[in-house]
């Protein structure tokens, strides 16, 4: 009983660590852009489909396929950057809603297009199991949590000392400050875009051997997972965003377990709604941005 | 003002009641020329249109976007479904019912999103979506979960000893062209009351509004539920249209297609909200020959409209006027 609880934890925050990196993204988008990526989930599926691809037709090892998977979906990034979201750059939430809801069809329905609508296999990956103070996890899934953790490590450490990072976290406090002391905001945009892309991709390939089938519809439930969770998190705050992952990875682990599978996939919604209820800001400020 | 600066500034008006009076009298005799597929794909227009005029009241008089219109029209559906299912009641009860049910959950529903600013909002509506879906496919004792609801009757009316069935598609096409008028009259005189007017002021203002004695929560919470009642209806009649429901009625895509019709025509005006559902259900269905496309295409035209008419087609529709008043 205690085992089972334990173990449901840790599946918890396995997801949780997934959730994260994509979730981390699209906070910082929002932040910059001021604007909800409604597509953000379909770059999850993009890298995970550009994994596929390199094993599935020219036989690449996992780790190469992982790096392929991350740099073609940066490539879209930088079009789709450049076409659509820096030109939401102080445009209203309608438009930030219509537009990345437009570029989420465009780019799930042309990879059903190329690519066929089925299920596919992904093979690849380490799913040889280790055993860890008694519990047996696939070596996937640690490797899940060590990348999450060097990320946002990694995110920390480029947000508080770059100078990249630090024009990121200037524009998502005062976009017109910025503009006066002349940091190209536009260009800021482009590169926090592309880099949520991005992380969003590296989070798809890994999750991919763990969840064996990949699809062209797969990105929109992501999207709708990492919604609650960046809401929850206090738009634009990374670390509010991280707990709140973690917090929605390890509920779902356990509701899954204890309430019934079919209810997981609305956890993320239903806590958004309590927590809203109880603290219309979520439950980290919006003000503490990255 | 010399009468040709008149009509300059206040375009078309003596155009626009003629125009008016003749696209409806098209409207009645559309059957005649048209065959059964352009029907059904106006009867779509015509059933979107329900749940796009509550959509409207909503994001384009009173400023809220709301993304929650497939909960209702989904609601609206299960109610009408279930009742005719189960009680084999009349379609007026069912089509009330659904309109009511879909009111009254948004009550509760609307008391705490409404606390929330523009973000959080939009979240708190989709999360309504997703769990309206999610009990559709568990409460399998009521819904029948993913099988859905099927062999749903056609819309009978009973008053006393007469009843007739509406059955076929001009039938059918009859039914809804006149419940979209009249749904079209209610939001008329909604927009055109003093209410309408309030609405406006709190999307211009709501603290401004708020300062001069227009009680904002109440008239948001009021046009939140009416606008749920209208996207009811809407749900109701594509049950009966369709005869079948299932979870898939809970989708993004409806919340989205009312969004495309509303931004599309133009967010704050009844014609265009009109104009933007017959022109979006004649592109979804000309798109018809390959889902994939289609999907494509649809999301190529949501960018076009975002950045080349932010405002919708509704200034198209006045230059449009305007070029045939100075032409006169």
């Amino acid at each position: 009983m205690f085992y089972t609880i334990i173990e449901q934890v840790v599946n918890g925050i396995i997801s949780g660590s997934v959730y994260a990196i994509v979730a981390v993204g699209m906070t910082m988008i929002f932040g910059v852009l001021r604007a909800i990526n409604f597509a953000h989930g379909e770059y999850y599926m993009l890298g995970t489909f550009g994994a596929w691809f390199a094993i599935e037709y020219f036989d690449l090892p996992y780790p190469v396929a992982v790096v392929i998977g991350v740099v073609a979906t940066a490539v879209i990034a930088v079009v789709v950057g450049n076409l659509v979201m820096q030109r939401i750059v102080g445009a209203s939430a309608e438009a930030g809603v219509l537009a990345t809801l437009g570029v989420s069809l465009i780019l799930q329905n042309t990879t059903i297009l190329v690519f066929g609508g089925s299920y596919k296999f992904f093979s690849g990956g380490y799913i040889e199991p280790v055993s860890i103070l008694g519990l047996t996890l696939a070596e996937q899934r640690v490797l899940i949590i060590i990348v999450g953790l060097v990320v946002f490590v990694g995110l920390e450490l480029m947000v508080t000392y770059s100078r990249m990072g630090k024009a990121m976290r200037a524009v998502s406090q005062n976009i017109e400050c910025c503009a006066v002391v002349g940091i190209d905001v536009r260009q800021i945009a482009l590169w926090t875009f592309i880099l949520g892309a991005c992380l969003a991709a590296l989070s798809g390939v890994l999750t991919a051997p763990v969840n064996v089938s990949v699809y062209g519809g797969m990105g929109e439930l992501i999207t709708f997972k990492t919604l609650p969770i960046i809401i929850m998190g206090g738009l634009g705050n990374v670390r509010g965003t991280f707990v709140a992952a973690m917090i929605l990875g390890i509920a779902e682990s356990l509701v899954a377990t204890y309430v019934g599978l079919q209810f997981r996939d609305t956890v993320g919604f239903a806590t958004l709604m309590l927590v809203l209820m109880w603290r219309p800001h979520g439950l980290f400020s919006a003000q503490a941005r990255f | 003002m010399t009468p040709a600066e008149l009509s300059a500034v206040t375009p078309g008006r003596d155009l626009r009641v003629p125009f008016g009076i003749a696209l409806a009298a098209l409207a009645c005799v559309a059957p005649l020329f048209l065959g059964n597929y352009p029907l059904h794909a106006i009867i779509i227009a015509l059933i979107f249109l329900l749940p796009a005029h509550g959509l409207n009241l909503l994001l384009g008089y009173t400023g809220l976007l709301s993304l929650a219109q497939a909960a209702f029209f989904g609601i609206g559906a299960y109610t009408s479904a279930l009742l005719a299912v189960h009680f084999g009641t009349p379609f007026y009860v069912n089509f009330l019912a659904a309109g009511l049910m879909a009111g009254a959950i948004a009550l509760p529903l609307g008391i705490p999103a409404l606390r929330l600013r523009a973000t959080s909002f939009v979240m708190c509506t989709l999360g309504f979506v997703i769990i309206g879906q999610a009990i559709a496919k568990n409460w399998i004792g009521l819904t029948r979960g993913d099988m859905g609801l099927a062999a749903i009757p056609k819309p009978y009316f009973a008053l006393g000893p007469a009843s007739f069935t509406v059955s076929g598609t001009i039938g059918f096409y009859y039914l809804v062209l006149s419940i979209a008028a009249i749904a079209t009259l209610v939001a008329y005189l909604i927009v055109r009351s003093p209410a309408g007017q309030n609405m406006i002021a709190i999307r211009e203002n709501e603290t401004l509004a708020e300062s001069v004695g227009i009680p904002t929560w109440h008239y948001k919470l009021v046009v939140f539920m009416i606008s749920a009642a209208f996207a009811g209806l809407g749900g109701s009649l594509y049950a009966h249209y369709l005869t079948v429901v299932s979870p898939l009625t809970f989708q993004m895509y409806y919340s989205t297609t009312m969004l495309i019709i509303v931004l599309g025509g133009g967010a704050g005006t009844v014609s265009g909200v009109i104009f933007g559902s017959l022109v979006f259900v004649g592109l979804t269905e000309a798109l018809r020959v390959a889902p994939e496309l289609r999907m494509i295409a649809y999301g190529l035209f949501l960018l076009g409209l975002v950045f080349w008419f932010p405002s919708g087609f509704a200034p198209l529709i006045g230059r449009f006027w305007s070029l045939l008043e100075t032409r006169r």
